[in-house]
């Protein structure tokens, strides 16, 4: 299969994937950070009365939490949002509306804190946090490919194709925050940078190949060697996206209900991540090499081509 | 065989040691102690077992000028030790307090759900008192008078216990021994009351100078009983809850006879009866064994405390300084301490306290108008001292705090999110192994056995180290196990290609090996380097949940690349050495059938 020359719609499809996140993440709302990065408190409360969503929200305006977010997680187990709640807030929530909904008693399952200092740092923290990893692979791919003609190109290549795959899950997360609310904290975080990690592990594999190949054919031409080592390596690839995906969707079905933002996170990462290995990483090695988008701008034609 | 013979001992060894770390709840060797009552002995984070996750900030405003102060070292480890003493002695379980960079702290309270008490009594600013504590200060008890007595009688201890308690027991009583003489007072039953109360006092100082002798403080003076007794002759002596005792369910109450001063001898009872006459009157002085009385001096008036070293000695010492106020008060109380003891000999101290606990109690040894002092002792350590320090410096500058973060779980979220997390992990598992074997046959099923294998060892390490398991954690557990299948992958494609190639079996093991190693070697670094920065960033991202997850990941990724380069590959080739060999379909991954058989056909002898 000649996956070289089908580089062009690769780049396509994926501008077309990363567009509309983009422009969902700088058209408002963006993002829907949630309180890890704004500030505020979440409660999980369970009612041993029937209690409905209307009126939950209603009790939290009564309460003088109208900016409260009520989102039903089980039969009467209740995701409530609102701003920072100190002791005092926090325990006239519980009283009120155990006396006003459910008398019998409410169980608060989790209750979370942060104030907007940590908020502030954690957003810093984590681009900091992103850009150390992605300075730190770049240097070891370097070095892994010393021996390969321009290894300094193979380390680009994996930031290129890891920055791809964080733009995708980013953007993905930006059209559901629009659509489902959807809400990332730390844990998004921790999720993209596995990602990332994935994404390199990955795109490594197929580098591995490449690098081998290049030095084992010498004189076989760049884009040749590229196809060669992708269609060697692409049964292994799936293979392990796979059994990942077996993994994490044993954990989005039967895990707790915790984590499964995260798990999304690296559902839709394993899937990316394989696909820029072979469509990103390996194809930018080759534009590069070809110079392809000098030659789309200035509107030359196609010189590289293979067919095997 | 013989040239993998050490590799199998290796995980034969391993292999017991995974069963044995995890089939015992409980591992005790001397001081390494791990397990407990969790699942399989597993350390649980607080996601999975409830409790209370808290991260306070300190905030430092100068007085004068309203302007923010950077908190030094000392001050987050004075604040430390002082929280960590009110938490511990309220008795909310088994508190965790740590650092977090340098302006925070850390508390967790496994099991608390609701922390608004221990939030309470966080919140509290220290307060640090100097007291004047005088030692062994009489009172005398005006409720116990001569009315509350109906007699008073000497005569050997009765053995009413012994009838009472000790008739079931075989063995014969001691006769030889004869119960030791004790002086007996029946009080009314009005009178035996109020004597209790006295009693129960007794106890009470008895028990806090034992406590305090237990934790190594300077021990306390417990209270005393002087009594008179005015009979055919003078008797006066001291009781303790030691010689007093209460005789079975009676109003009377038994004193151990105290022995003639000048001789050391006890008299026989009708001496002793004698010596008291048949009316004699009885006065009770509570001996108070130490008073303490408040001087107005606090934290307020402290300028500094710091440790350092007598000069001659060099014995660790703690030196404080007071302000203008302090030293004239300290300059006072010292001065009028030295006075006393020259005229009376009862050498007072200067106890102080922080938060109503007692830190020290020295002697005054000199009156101290300087404003600057020394603490000192024989039995004091640099440890000692830093900590007396620090925790003076705490009451001298309370810090406050403000809580930035808070995590509370309840403890049934807790657990149904543990019991989720495993039977999805064994799901996980299970699909995985199913698929591999499917897929790889042969091969796939000896990676199966690795994969469990495995999991066996990362959850042995992980009760080990100890590796407090967090949701995140089981996340990146679980995900691990992906990742280890994928050195199996690779190994086994790359077999694959030798076997196209038209390499032998065995060869085709090994070479693949040797091929598949660069990949698996190369990813896993990257993501080794991915946890590493998820570490370094956790004490600012929210701090455990991320710290948890990266430890977690990767401890997984070392053991797979353990599991896959030592456990599949001694497993493949021990089969590869055996008559499975002939099989050649069964070592290839389903829809390779176009690799041609005799290429394939092994020759094992060879390797």
């Amino acid at each position: 299969m000649n996956f070289v020359g089908l580089r062009g719609w690769f780049f396509i499809f994926s501008a077309l994937v990363i567009l509309p996140g983009i422009v969902f993440l700088i058209i408002a709302p963006g993002l829907r950070q949630g309180i890890d990065f704004t500030g505020g408190s979440t409660l999980t409360l369970e009612f041993s009365d029937p209690v409905n969503q209307t009126d939950l929200r209603a009790e939290f305006a009564n309460l003088g939490h109208s900016d409260a977010t009520v989102q039903q997680l089980e039969d009467n187990v209740f995701f409530i949002r609102t701003k920072e709640l100190d002791e005092v807030a926090r325990v006239a929530v519980l009283a009120g509306t155990e006396r006003n909904l459910s008398p019998n008693g409410v169980q608060q399952l989790s209750f979370d804190l942060v104030s907007p200092v940590v908020a502030g740092e954690t957003i810093l923290n984590a681009i900091y946090a992103i850009l150390a990893a992605a300075v730190g692979i770049f240097l070891y791919v370097w070095w892994a490919f010393r021996n390969v003609p321009s290894p300094f190109r193979y380390g680009a290549a994996a930031i290129i194709a890891l920055l791809h795959d964080a733009m995708i899950v980013i953007g993905i997360f930006s059209i559901l925050g629009v659509l489902i609310e959807m809400e990332v904290g730390t844990m998004f975080l921790v999720a993209i940078l596995t990602v990332i990690g994935y994404s390199v592990n990955d795109t490594i594999v197929v580098f591995d190949r490449i690098r081998e190949n290049v030095l084992t054919f010498p004189n076989r031409e760049l884009s040749e060697v590229v196809n060669l080592s992708i269609s060697e390596t692409i049964g292994r690839s799936l293979n392990t996206s796979v059994t990942l995906l077996i993994t994490l969707m044993a954990l989005m079905l039967f895990g707790g209900s915790t984590i499964r933002e995260f798990l999304l996170v690296l559902l839709i990462g394993v899937v990316v991540g394989t696909y820029s290995s072979i469509a990103i990483a390996s194809q930018a090695l080759i534009s590069w090499e070809y110079g392809d988008f000098k030659r789309v701008i200035l509107r030359r034609p196609v010189e590289a081509s293979v067919s095997s | 065989m013989r040239r993998f013979g050490r590799t199998v001992i290796i995980i034969v060894v391993l292999v017991a040691l995974t069963a044995a770390i995890l089939s015992f709840q409980e591992i005790k060797l001397g001081n390494f102690e791990r397990g407990g009552d969790t699942p399989l002995g597993l350390s649980l984070g607080l996601d999975l077992q409830g409790g209370s996750h808290l991260v306070y900030r300190a905030l430092l405003v100068d007085p004068q000028t309203n302007e923010k102060v950077t908190v030094t070292e000392d001050q987050m480890e004075a604040l430390k030790r002082t929280i960590e003493r009110r938490v511990n002695a309220s008795g909310l379980g088994e508190p965790i307090i740590q650092r977090l960079g340098d302006d925070r702290l850390l508390i967790q309270l496994p099991g608390v759900s609701d922390p608004g008490r221990a939030k309470s009594l966080i919140g509290e600013t220290a307060r640090l008192e100097f007291k004047r504590r005088t030692i062994n200060v009489p009172v005398e008890l005006e409720q116990l008078n001569q009315d509350d007595i109906v007699g008073v009688t000497a005569d050997f201890f009765p053995d009413l216990l012994t009838s009472a308690e000790e008739s079931t027991a075989t063995t014969t009583p001691e006769v030889s021994e004869p119960n030791p003489l004790v002086l007996m007072i029946d009080f009314t039953p009005q009178g035996a009351a109020e004597f209790q109360i006295v009693l129960d006092r007794l106890v009470d100082t008895f028990l806090v100078a034992s406590a305090s002798i237990e934790q190594g403080n300077s021990p306390s003076v417990p209270s005393r009983l002087d009594i008179t007794i005015e009979g055919e002759t003078q008797l006066r002596f001291e009781a303790s809850p030691l010689t007093i005792l209460q005789l079975t369910t009676s109003t009377t109450y038994a004193f151990a006879y105290p022995a003639d001063r000048e001789t050391g001898n006890v008299p026989t009872p009708p001496e002793a009866q004698a010596q008291i006459g048949l009316n004699p009157r009885v006065f009770f002085t509570e001996i108070q064994g130490q008073a303490d009385e408040d001087i107005g001096l606090t934290g307020d008036d402290l300028a500094r405390a710091f440790p350092g070293q007598n000069q001659t000695s060099g014995i660790p010492i703690v030196n404080i300084e007071f302000n203008d106020r302090g030293t004239r008060i300290f300059g006072e109380t010292t001065s009028d301490i030295v006075l006393k003891q020259q005229t009376t000999g009862v050498a007072d101290q200067i106890a102080i306290f922080l938060d109503e606990d007692e830190l020290i109690a020295p002697v005054v040894q000199t009156a101290i108008t300087a404003g600057t002092a020394i603490i000192s002792g024989q039995d004091f350590t640099v440890e000692r001292v830093r900590d007396l320090a620090l925790l003076l410096e705490s009451g001298r500058l309370p810090i406050p705090i403000e809580l930035i973060q808070e995590r509370d779980v309840d403890a049934i979220l807790g657990e149904d999110s543990l019991a989720k997390s495993v039977v999805a992990g064994f799901i996980g598992l299970g699909l995985v192994l199913v698929f591999m074997t499917l897929y790889y046959r042969l091969p796939g099923l000896i990676a199966s056995v690795a994969l469990v294998l495995y999991s066996g060892m990362v959850l042995a390490i992980f009760k080990i180290m100890p590796v407090t398991l967090t949701l995140s954690g089981v996340a990146a557990a679980i995900l691990s196990i992906g990742m280890a299948v994928d050195a199996n992958i690779l190994i086994f494609e790359r077999m694959k290609d030798e076997l196209r190639a038209g390499r032998t079996l065995l060869s085709a093991i090994n070479i693949g090996f040797d091929r598949a190693w660069p990949a698996i070697r190369d990813g896993n670094v990257s993501t080794l380097i991915t946890c590493g920065i998820l570490f370094w960033f956790s004490d600012q991202l929210g701090a455990t949940i991320v710290q948890g997850f990266s430890v977690t990941l990767a401890i997984g990724v070392l053991v797979s690349m353990f599991s896959a380069i030592t456990v599949s590959r001694t497993l493949l080739r021990v089969l590869g050495t055996t008559g499975l060999t002939r099989r050649v379909s069964w070592w290839l991954p389903s829809g390779a059938s176009d690799i041609p058989q005799q290429a394939a056909t092994p020759v094992a002898q060879r390797s």
